[in-house]
């Protein structure tokens, strides 16, 4: 038969309507945040990965400077080693007012698909689809005009570029930009009409045959077969990095043989197309973290309140005991409203999570990557980590706190015996001691299990807040730093034709590096040449990155610095990311060969504005073979006009320097301010529910004291300043700890996931927003529990009294 | 008179199942004076003895302590008076189970601008021994005497007892009324104590019987007995 306690469920649940609707709104709103991200997460990974095999993505692509010949096509495609098809995949490169820039393709369909997120294609020659992402960060509407190379078009659609999911420029950036740079699509009667000067010639590869054995049987189909299946590794390579490198390479030499060229980009090392990727999994373990943490702050939470009950209905519970109930009925009745809850609040969060909160987290990935449309899957993981495991939790957590109390016997029950050690002597609190202050410290002790779930809660909203928080301000502060400590407001980087280098033949060689020493002469008296040269780092544990090697005249105006031949001068955010001393020896290798180089730290330069080194510009060339006059970029305080544009490959401006910095607001701003708010809101509701659950244990106490004549005043200034002073020191411990233990973990992450440095810096001024913030909060919550302890009837000590 | 009672009547409830469970109550006391209210269980003890102690609200009637009527006290004055004039002594000890023997007592010293010294008072209660114990550390009956300690350390003019050994044995008891005994005659404080137990009326210096919500009976005990003499 069912037990018939359980018939209070639901009054239980009536009877304290206000603690369980806000612990039912926490619930959901957790839960339907974990499983609307998830599922939009997964979802969103699912159509990021299918694209690969839906839109024909490229393999690879490279540029040269001019057309290929049809008989070049076919020396290409039909090379032995590594058969490919070739696709044309030109573009117009155009800049454009505000520091736009606009890289225009034709309608594409044989490779690299488009998938329309509003509008239709174009139809006419004056209709243009333009990167979705842009639109939205330039508030750009179907319809609107935009202008570009003089000409005006008209935005007929916003679209996602398979091979454009993150909006990288160049494939060396350190980071994306989609609110200056945007891919574009136009009608193919209108494609030739812009200016040859802004041409790219860049074709698009495709391997004809990957041999059967090659391919992973977990992974994508890269072969293009029809009909197959993709199934979802999380790379989503069908074939081994390994192998893909392999051929990369291969096909490499063999178009060399060929033609020369001024990029090659395998698949594998471009950054538009893998970049989103990566993204994804490391938001969903924050997240899972985050549910499964606030959950069980919630079980405890659910523990004490459950523990209040039992005291309550100490001697009902005895005499149930002695009557014949089981230990596990007694016990499986009180986790009855917990589990209640949870399942509920799972259901109902699943459903919003699917509706509602998909969407929401769905648009945080939309803003950061251009993504194609999502169909949304049913995603039963999801459904185990937030409604399973969430469950499961507070079964285990409530379950635990019933076991020990269940040990006392029925006799313990009714006469209200419950403290676990009866001989455990009163903890000596000296008679000098203020009679109040020691009244407080006994509350505190009484509650100390409390208090530091309060801590806890506390501490761990601090730390979401304190991220959410440091963000804007860091940012700032990085970017005002780089200001300050750059060097010149222009680097100009110089491609240097891959002639100079790799031919085989002396006269070619000579020639082009003439054609390009004209090509690059400036006569403003403001730039100063530089060698430059990037290998990548080595350092075990940090991610693998380039580092750009500096060779700068012995006498530079710009760089501070008087450097000797064997002289290694690393920047200060290259020592500080890779906890480098003067001294230390550094191993940097070659990012396509495999040859290391070994170096000894000889002074650090303050310079955040990227991971370089600087070496004395002759004994570089030495090292690196380039020859004595080489050089290939400029340092300068004003803009060089007079170099031919063809042979810049990049300008690194504040712009770029900042770059990093500004990236990661935007990536994680909308994610974290989500979180942020569901903290805020979980630190209130704690505080609330714990300083309730401590008035409500002690509520036969303060009746008796109001009997005995003590004023509310005096009543909540014992019972509640204990918590005040509880929080209080909790919010400043945990505005500390929280702010050591963000610096550490984003340093953390910095190192082992991305490129780049800054550092964080909690300031004082987010540390008094915090505790302001904190002790508002606290504010509202004492100001309810004031009243509740004033509403403590005064027939409350005498219940039991009969 | 020291305190007067005039009409009170209080009922529970409303309608159908209104009762009433005090019917008109008029009784006054000397100061000094121990009166002893008896009466069977459910008769409406308890409710008179908080009525008094400002605790409940009678519906009707006047109570006056020195010429000082309650009727018109709000709820701020109703502390303010159990504070200066009331201890309260209940069946249940009501301790505050955190807080140490001497901690509880205290907690009664606290709301007197002169209240008895804590240590000495221990010393006559017999608990100095377990000062710094918790009270479920303690028998039934130390837990009673600390909870009489924590009522009278403020010197009440009025102390209130609601069947203060209705949990005890009768040797513990009878320990406990000749504590209240003794406390009656050192500070002269006024006394109600409620019992149920006919035997212990015979301590007192007046006896009421309560039943049914009326006064049967109000006379003064020319036969006092001290609390050694009562046979429990
Ligand atoms: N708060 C209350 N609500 C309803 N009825 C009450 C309340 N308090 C007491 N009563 C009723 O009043 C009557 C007298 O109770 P009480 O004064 O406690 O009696 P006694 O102390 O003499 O045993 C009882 O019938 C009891 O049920
Ligand atoms: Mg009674």
């Amino acid at each position: 038969m069912r037990n018939p306690l359980n018939k209070r469920l639901f009054r239980e649940l009536k009877s304290d309507f206000g603690k369980y609707a806000v612990i039912f709104i926490m619930m959901i709103l957790l839960i339907s945040e974990g499983s609307g991200f998830l599922v939009a997460a997964n979802s969103m990974l699912f159509a990021y990965k299918n694209a690969f095999v839906k839109y024909k993505t490229e393999d690879g692509n490279f540029r040269i400077s001019k057309k290929l010949s049809k008989n070049e096509i076919e020396l290409i495609e039909g090379n032995e080693k590594v058969p490919v098809n070739i696709y044309e995949n030109f573009y117009y490169e155009i800049p454009a007012e505000d520091e736009k820039t606009y890289r225009v393709f034709k309608l594409r369909d044989e490779i690299n698909g488009v998938s329309v997120i509003k509008g239709e294609l174009p139809e006419n020659s004056d209709e243009i689809a333009v990167d979705r992402m842009f639109a939205d960060n330039n508030k750009l509407k179907i319809g609107d005009k935009l202008k570009i190379d003089n000409k005006e078009f008209k935005i007929s659609a916003l679209v996602a570029l398979s091979d454009y999911s993150t909006m990288f420029q160049n494939n060396n950036d350190i980071m994306f930009d989609a609110t200056n740079f945007s891919v574009a699509l136009v009608h193919p009667d209108v494609f030739d009409d812009f200016h040859d000067e802004y041409l790219r010639y860049c074709y698009s590869w495709k391997y004809c045959a990957i041999p059967e054995e090659k391919i992973n049987m977990h992974g994508f189909s890269y072969d293009g077969k029809e009909g197959e299946i993709p199934i979802i590794t999380p790379k989503g390579r069908t074939i081994s990095k390994k192998y893909e490198i392999e051929l990369s390479e291969d096909l490499m030499k063999e178009i060399y043989d060929v033609v020369h060229m001024e990029e090659y980009t395998p698949q594998y090392m471009n950054q538009a197309i893998y970049f989103t990727g990566e993204d994804f999994g490391s938001d969903a373990i924050m997240i899972r973290l985050f549910v499964y943490i606030v959950v069980m702050i919630i079980a405890f939470v659910f523990g004490f309140m459950i523990n209040n009950t039992i005291h309550k209905e100490s001697e009902s519970i005895g005499t149930l005991r002695a009557s014949g109930y089981k230990k596990s009925e007694i016990i499986s009745h009180y986790m009855m409203v917990p589990i209640f809850v949870t399942v509920t609040s799972a259901l109902v969060g699943n459903i919003l999570g699917y509706t509602v909160f998909k969407d929401i987290n769905a648009n945080l990935y939309y803003g950061s990557y251009s993504l194609p449309k999502f169909e949304t899957l049913w995603n039963p993981e999801a459904f185990v980590e937030t409604t399973i495991i969430p469950v499961a939790l507070m079964m285990l957590i409530t379950w635990n706190t019933l076991r020990k109390k269940m040990r006392l016997s029925p006799l313990d029950f009714i006469r209200h015996n419950l403290s676990k050690n009866k001989n455990k002597k009163a903890l000596k609190l000296s008679y000098k001691i203020p009679f109040f202050t020691r009244f407080r410290l006994r509350v505190i002790f009484q509650n100390s299990r409390n208090y530091i779930l309060l801590l806890f809660g506390v501490f761990f909203a601090n730390f979401i807040l304190v991220f959410g928080l440091v963000f804007p301000s860091a940012i700032q502060e990085y970017s005002d730093e780089v200001d300050d400590n750059m060097f010149c407001k222009y680097q100009y980087i110089l491609e240097v034709p891959l002639e100079v280098l790799g031919s085989d033949s002396k006269v070619e060689s000579m020639i082009s590096y003439m054609k390009f020493q004209s090509g690059v002469e400036t006569e403003n008296e403001n730039a100063e040449k530089f060698s430059s040269y990037s290998l990548l780092s080595t350092t075990p544990k940090i991610k693998e990155e380039q580092i750009m090697i500096y060779g700068i005249n012995g006498d530079s105006k710009y760089i501070d610095l008087k450097l000797d031949k064997d002289d290694f001068v690393v920047s200060s955010s290259f020592a500080d990311k890779h906890k480098l001393k003067i001294g230390d020896k550094v191993k940097l290798k070659e990012e396509y060969e495999d040859k290391n180089y070994e170096f000894v730290i000889s002074d650090i330069y303050n310079y955040t504005g990227s991971l370089c080194v600087f070496m004395n510009q002759d004994y570089m060339n030495e090292i690196f073979v380039f020859g004595d006059d080489y050089f290939s970029g400029y340092f300068s305080d004003e803009a060089l006009d007079d170099i031919d544009e063809k042979y810049v490959s990049s300008i690194i401006d504040y712009q770029g320097l900042t770059k990093v910095s500004r990236q990661l607001s935007v990536s994680m701003g909308g994610f974290m301010s989500v979180i942020q708010y569901i903290s805020m809101f979980i630190f209130i509701i704690l505080i609330y529910l714990l300083s309730k659950i401590i008035i409500e244990r002690n509520a036969g106490n303060i009746s008796m004291a109001k009997i005995l004549g003590y004023s509310n005043q005096e009543v909540s200034s014992l019972y509640l300043h204990a918590t005040t002073i509880v929080t209080i020191i909790s919010i400043i411990v945990s505005i500390f700890a929280s702010s050591i233990l963000v610096k550490y973990a984003f340093e953390f992450a910095l190192r082992s996931e991305m490129n780049g440095w800054f550092y964080i810096n909690v300031t004082n001024k987010i540390k008094i927003k915090m505790f302001i913030m904190g002790i508002v909060s606290y504010v509202i919550v004492a100001g309810i529990e004031y009243i509740k302890i004033k509403k403590v009837s005064l027939e409350q000590a005498l219940k039991n009294n009969e | 008179m020291f305190l007067e009672l005039n009409q009170i009547k209080k009922s529970f409830g409303s309608g159908e199942t209104k009762v009433e469970v005090l019917k008109g109550i008029d009784f006054s006391l000397e100061k000094g004076e121990f009166c002893v209210l008896l009466g069977p269980s459910g008769s409406g003890k308890s409710t008179l003895l908080n009525i008094i102690g400002g605790i409940d609200n009678a519906d009707s009637g006047v109570i006056s302590i020195n010429g000082d009527s309650m009727a018109d006290m709000k709820e701020k004055q109703l502390t303010m008076y159990r504070r200066k004039h009331l201890g309260y002594i209940f069946q249940r000890y009501n301790l505050i189970p955190n807080l140490t023997i001497r901690e509880n007592i205290e907690v009664g010293s606290y709301l007197s601008d002169n209240p008895l010294d804590v240590d000495e008072l221990m010393e006559i209660l017999g608990i100095s021994n377990h000062k710094n114990k918790y009270p479920n550390q303690l028998s039934g009956g130390q837990q009673q005497r600390t909870a009489i300690g924590r009522a009278i350390v403020k010197n009440p003019d009025i102390l209130l007892c609601d069947e203060p050994t209705g949990a005890l044995d009768s040797k513990t008891s009878l320990e406990i009324l000749k504590l209240i005994e003794k406390i009656n005659k050192t500070y002269q404080n006024t006394i109600v104590m409620v019992t149920h137990n006919d035997v212990i009326k015979d301590m007192a210096d007046r006896i009421i019987k309560l039943k049914d919500g009326t006064i049967r009976k109000n006379y003064v005990n020319e036969n006092k007995l001290s609390a050694e003499e009562l046979d429990l």
